[in-house]
């Protein structure tokens, strides 16, 4: 059983975040990859190397469901941050695959995606909640209203007036300047941890087939 | 003008051989491989000793990305699900069938017992090769 103060160990610890936005400065990224460059292992991360695209047979994500350690305190963070509403919260119900074991089921609507996050208490063989280790994803990511950067910003912006620290971003997942940070997929990004450290990056402005292609065609030139 | 979240876009989680699950992701859902970020490639991955592969459904950059880390051991039980909408009925079935040829881990139905289920809507569940799982949804309604 994991300690009531538990830190997951893959959280990058608060120095670190504060240095993070030096990966916003291009000479800083070749410095690091410097030895890959030297070594001749260096390539590059262009979604434009990778070929022509086509539909999957997966439309969209649906849902999502994260254990929490308390329900409440993950539902106001989620409303006073994000601006999600509250859908249902269910009875406790047996846990689809730990026998004996039971959960309960909180779920949040987005704008526009209902019931897209569910919130999980587990309870074990004596029903204890458990606490989860926050070790199993790296981050799942919620559209800003409008997707596009300076909604991100504005985002950014009004969630540290509602006294919300971020643990990287606002930036760029690109080269550009002055918010590329080197990274892919064109998103503008902001990073927070929610209060049981999963890591939720608030997005918009993303590349889609259409401009990465255009792109593509416009470097051939 | 208050700022709020219009839905859930993408997902990136932990998986132990990069290789292995990418197969399985294109090979079952027919996902689009559209970048990796590697230590040789990106700063940031340099500094985080992780390496991420990105898959495309078809119309943004990437929709779920698989990532490596090269130093911490992942707790893959620490996530409960996430779940994939399926728009064609005919993909849907395809993707059941082929669960079931291949002998992966399958679950019918929803995964949490109190998720919503509408009259015609279809859905299992299936295990990655971390055994993530992984609910299938079809919902004829929205399509």
């Amino acid at each position: 059983m994991r300690a009531e103060n538990y830190i997951p160990p893959n959280v990058i610890p608060k120095p670190l975040r504060k240095m993070a936005p030096l990966l916003k400065k291009r000479w800083l990224r070749k410095l690091i990859l410097l030895p890959s460059t030297i070594s001749g292992k260096r390539f590059s991360n262009k979604t434009e190397d990778y070929g022509v695209f086509k539909p999957s047979m997966i439309s969209n994500l649906d849902q999502i469901s994260l254990y929490v350690r308390d329900i409440e305190k993950s539902r106001k963070w989620y409303e006073d941050l994000a601006g999600m509403t509250h859908s249902r919260t269910c009875e406790k119900e047996p846990h689809p695959i730990k026998e004996g074991f039971q959960i309960k089921c909180c779920y949040m609507n987005a704008k526009d995606h209902e019931e897209c996050v569910v919130f999980i208490e587990e309870y074990d063989l004596e029903g204890n909640v458990i606490i989860p280790s926050g070790m199993s994803f790296f981050h799942f990511a919620l559209e800003v209203e409008g997707n596009s950067m300076e909604d991100v910003f504005a985002f950014a912006e009004q969630a540290n007036s509602r006294g919300f620290e971020q643990n990287y971003g606002p930036v760029r997942h690109n080269d550009s300047i002055p918010h590329g940070d080197g990274e892919t997929g064109g998103n503008v990004a902001v990073y927070f941890y929610d209060p049981d450290y999963n890591n939720v990056e608030f997005c918009g402005g993303m590349d889609t087939i259409d401009n990465y292609k255009e792109r593509a065609k416009q470097m051939k030139k | 003008m208050n700022r709020e979240v219009v839905k859930f876009q993408h997902h990136v989680f932990y998986v132990t051989d990069l290789k292995r699950s990418k197969d399985f992701y294109m090979d079952l859902f027919d996902l689009q491989f559209s970048a990796l970020n590697h230590p040789d490639s990106s700063a940031a991955m340099k500094l985080a000793k992780q390496e991420m592969h990105f898959f495309s459904f078809g119309h943004y950059h990437h929709d779920i990305c698989l990532v490596k880390h090269h130093e911490l051991k992942m707790d893959n039980e620490s996530l409960l699900h996430y779940t994939m909408e399926v728009a064609d009925a005919h993909d849907f079935d395809h993707i059941l069938q082929k669960s079931k040829k291949e002998k992966i881990q399958l679950k019918e139905g929803r995964m949490l017992k109190s998720a919503k289920f509408e009259k015609g809507w279809k859905a299992f569940c299936i295990q990655d090769p971390d055994h993530h799982w992984i609910e299938i949804i079809h919902k004829p309604s929205r399509n």
